[in-house]
């Protein structure tokens, strides 16, 4: 297990340092932040100035050097426009996207795989038609749209929900739902299939001639060993929502988050911040990564075994 | 169990909870909040509810007529002094009382600026004034390094908006010493002396004024107003049907009828103190001959593009002034025109051989910019121009390969100083990206504008000036833009003439509620 582990650690340190350089050269080729937020009506004189103050005159190595010396230390410079600390500014909006993030895969999970097993149980019923239609069509359902349908019809004809910020609980029926639409309908049809798939297995068929509950065989031994592919497709799944899910969601929804602070500080070109939100952005993907990877050892031990 | 959550959620929403607190839904929300560094269309919203200036004016006027503010007299001692009193028993948010000394370091944080982005910012436009001081305790004196034709509109601008010296200086490092960190800190934590105190501010996302007892001037009508920033368009009109907003702001024409049609609610606009403009390069070596850039400019039907655009409701200019600039104000004056039969013959002269002009342009940072490039290339065609919209977010002003692109002036202030003056000023912005050229002729009248105390003798010079700008061509204002804001019916609240663009004015006058 613990070169396992180790293994797992040692990549996804490889991957951070890869992203930080990455997105070093990708903020600063999409242009110059003194074009953007400092309006217009600067003088050559006066942008040079400026370039000096926010110390951008630096040659784009020193940078790079200033900047991975900076990342090991903890210190990821100070927003060229409101001049916090950029760990400050990412992390006031971290839990608002945290708490999307939680509630959208909780309401994935406990809609998805209740559906995923009646799916695969009634596969030759109505039922199992029914459950994969909703999966397909929430799978055809970009998240925008599903958003902007539901503000028109509860928002801006019911009149029945909010559709500004955080504050209260009412306040995440929609953006949750927006988000978990198509992760509901992929994740159904993931477990829908894992569980044909255990299903049909001998070992199945032995457990039912042991004489156990019906119930018994579906979950402990059909979900049980369905588990690993649910589980990696719940890491994946969490893993991309984390990454840009929420960008348009948190924008239609005025949600306080790291989606809505990305798309601002891309605009305006503010590197420092844009830098952090997205090295932050892929820290969380890196941990969600290696967390289904310790995952999938303990739901399958052929996996831990195989690998040390 | 839903109804149950959705009363206990709307029992716990503060909006519009008492009649004198509104929301509203704004499509940006400031980063940062220093009436000095900022110039910016996002922050002057925001300013005057907090901030005031020495001298102010009746906003509801479109002509200026100035007022007492934070002085209550003021008169040229000399023709380079002006000797202001100050205004007895102001305070400030944080309680400390204004003096003379938090006027004079307000004025010289600008007028003798060392942090980097105050310096830009009084250089264009303070650049006559290098210094304040105190005569006594209620008494100061204003100097100019030449007879000034704009004190009040100078002394008069958000820049020079008076903030307390102590709090700034002790923000951070040494307390009695202003760093450019205090200036920083300060831009997070605002303290004016408004009528609202910015309760509280959370950069890039939402702002609560609160009603400040101990404001010099007329009461706050107003108890509490939260800001919160609701970028999609889509959202802020839902908002507004709602009732999660009170007033939402940057309503495009074509969004106008969803909310008018709504028996509850209402608009108000006006054409923003802006230009769009077009900005052609002088010397680009195939742009040289200024007939062609003459043709390019003759060619462009700018009423159509209002129509179509801004269904009508935008200005479309005959010379680079606003109805804004007073007794500035030449609309007689025709610098620019529509003349494609014109523009097909000065093509011909010059022997243009239907060479590719490109037309950049950002793909989303002007409202309808890439669709009036895109309309502007027709127009091109219809004479013979040989138009290329190139779509990228990189500012192409400063480069030599620039042809043409489009931009903005704005109106800093109202006088043609503040917009035209600033933007095409000899070694201004655009002379020093090194597309537009001066001489000595253009240097004088630009002198003679700018200095002249003789109020005619500013006008001639300008009309001067525009004739330059017609021979040889480096900008073309296409339209001001038409600006709306949504309301409740019962919120009586319009933009003032008198105000640079986007001010959200909320001071005693400028807003009341029917119901309260």
């Amino acid at each position: 297990m613990i070169p396992y582990l180790a293994r797992v650690v040692v990549k996804s340190v490889v991957t951070l340092f890869a992203i930080f350089t990455v997105t070093f050269i990708a903020t600063r080729l999409s242009g110059n932040p003194i074009d953007t937020f400092l309006g217009e009506g600067l003088t050559t004189e006066g942008r040079e100035e400026l370039i000096r103050y926010f110390q951008l005159d630096a040659s784009l190595w020193q940078q790079y050097l200033a900047f991975l010396r900076g990342a090991m230390s903890g210190e990821f410079g100070l927003s060229f426009i409101d001049r916090r600390p950029v760990t400050q500014v990412v992390g006031d909006r971290l839990w608002a996207s945290g708490q999307l993030l939680l509630a959208s895969v909780g309401l994935t999970v406990l809609v998805a795989i209740p559906l995923g097993v009646l799916g695969a149980i009634y596969r030759k019923s109505w039922v199992g038609s029914a459950v994969m239609m909703i999966a397909f069509a929430g799978y055809a359902m970009p998240s925008f749209i599903l958003s902007i349908l539901m503000v028109l019809t509860f928002s801006y004809w019911l009149n029945w929900l909010p559709v500004v910020g955080n504050s209260t609980l009412l306040h995440f029926i929609m953006p949750t739902i927006a988000m978990s639409g198509v992760l509901v309908a992929a994740l159904t049809r993931f477990t829908r299939n894992a569980m044909l798939d255990a299903l049909g297995q001998d070992f199945i068929r032995t457990a039912r001639a042991k004489g156990l509950r019906e119930s018994r065989v579906v979950l402990r031994h059909g979900l049980g060993n369905a588990g690993v592919t649910v589980i990696s497709v719940i890491g994946l799944q969490v893993a991309g929502l984390a990454a840009a899910g929420s960008v348009v969601v948190e924008n239609i929804f005025s949600w306080p988050g790291i989606g809505q602070l990305l798309v601002n500080s891309a605009l305006e070109r503010d590197y420092p911040v844009l830098q952090f939100g997205v090295i932050t952005v892929a820290i969380a993907v890196v941990v969600i990564n290696a967390i289904t990877d310790i995952a999938y050892a303990f739901a399958d031990p052929r996996i831990r075994l195989a690998h040390s | 169990m839903f109804r149950l959550m959705l009363a206990t959620a709307l029992a716990a929403l503060p909006l519009a909870a008492s009649a004198q607190e509104i929301t509203v839904g704004a499509a940006n929300m400031a980063a940062y909040l220093d009436p000095g560094r900022d110039h910016s269309n996002v922050g002057s919203q925001f300013y005057y509810n907090s901030f005031d200036t020495l001298i102010d004016r009746d906003h509801t006027k479109l002509a200026p007529e100035w007022e007492p503010a934070l002085a209550t007299s003021w008169e040229l001692i000399e023709p380079t002094i002006m000797e202001l009193k100050l205004r007895e028993n102001v305070k400030f948010h944080n309680g400390d009382a204004m003096t003379a000394d938090d006027v004079i370091f307000s004025l010289n944080r600008m007028m003798q600026a060392t942090f980097p982005p105050y310096v830009v910012r009084a250089k264009d436009r303070l650049a006559n004034f290098p210094m304040a001081e105190k005569v006594d305790e209620h008494t100061i004196r204003i100097r100019a390094n030449r007879e000034e034709p704009l004190w009040e509109t100078l002394i008069s601008l958000q820049q020079v908006m008076i903030i307390p010296e102590a709090y700034t200086k002790a923000l951070t490092g040494d307390p009695l010493v202003a760093e450019d960190s205090d200036f920083e800190a300060f831009a997070l934590a605002p303290v004016g002396t408004g009528p609202y105190r910015i309760e509280t501010f959370q950069p890039g996302e939402s702002l609560v004024w609160e009603r400040f007892d101990n404001f010099w001037g007329d009461k706050a009508p107003l108890e509490r107003v939260n800001v919160v920033q609701i970028s999609e368009t889509a959202s802020r009109l839902t908002a507004l049907k709602t009732g999660e907003a009170d007033i939402i702001t940057n309503i495009a024409p074509d969004q106008l009828s969803l909310i008018d049609k709504d028996k509850n609610l209402k608009t108000a606009g006006s054409a923003t103190a802006l230009f769009h403009v077009m900005i052609m390069n002088q010397n680009h070596p195939k742009l040289e001959d200024p007939r062609i850039r003459q043709a390019m400019s003759l060619a462009i039907d700018r009423d159509a593009l209002n129509e179509a655009l801004w269904l009508g409701k935008g200005v479309v200019p005959s010379t680079h002034t606003m109805a804004e600039m007073g007794a500035l104000h030449q609309p007689d004056l025709v610098t620019f025109e529509y003349d494609p039969e014109r523009a097909k013959a000065l093509l011909k002269e010059a022997g243009y051989d239907g060479f590719e002009i490109t037309f950049d342009t950002a793909p989303s940072y002007y409202t309808n910019g890439l669709l009036a490039a895109q309309a502007i290339m027709e127009m091109w065609a219809a004479v013979g121009l040989n138009g290329k919209v190139v779509v990228g977010d990189k500012w192409t002003g400063n480069s030599p390969d620039l042809m043409a692109r489009n931009w903005s002036n704005p109106m800093y202030f109202a006088d043609p100083f503040g917009s035209f003056g600033v933007m095409w000023a000899p070694d201004g912005p655009s002379q020093s990206e090194g597309r537009f050229n001066t001489d000595a002729d253009y240097a004088q009248k630009w002198e003679r504008f700018r200095y002249s105390t003789d109020l005619e003798e500013r006008k001639v010079a300008y009309a001067e000036l525009m004739e330059r700008v017609k021979e040889n061509p480096a900008v073309l204002p296409l339209y001001r833009p038409f600006e709306s804001w949504g309301m409740k019916n019962a919120i009586n609240w319009a933009p003032m003439p008198g105000h640079i663009p986007y001010v959200l004015d909320f001071r005693a006058g400028s807003i009341t509620l029917t119901d309260s």
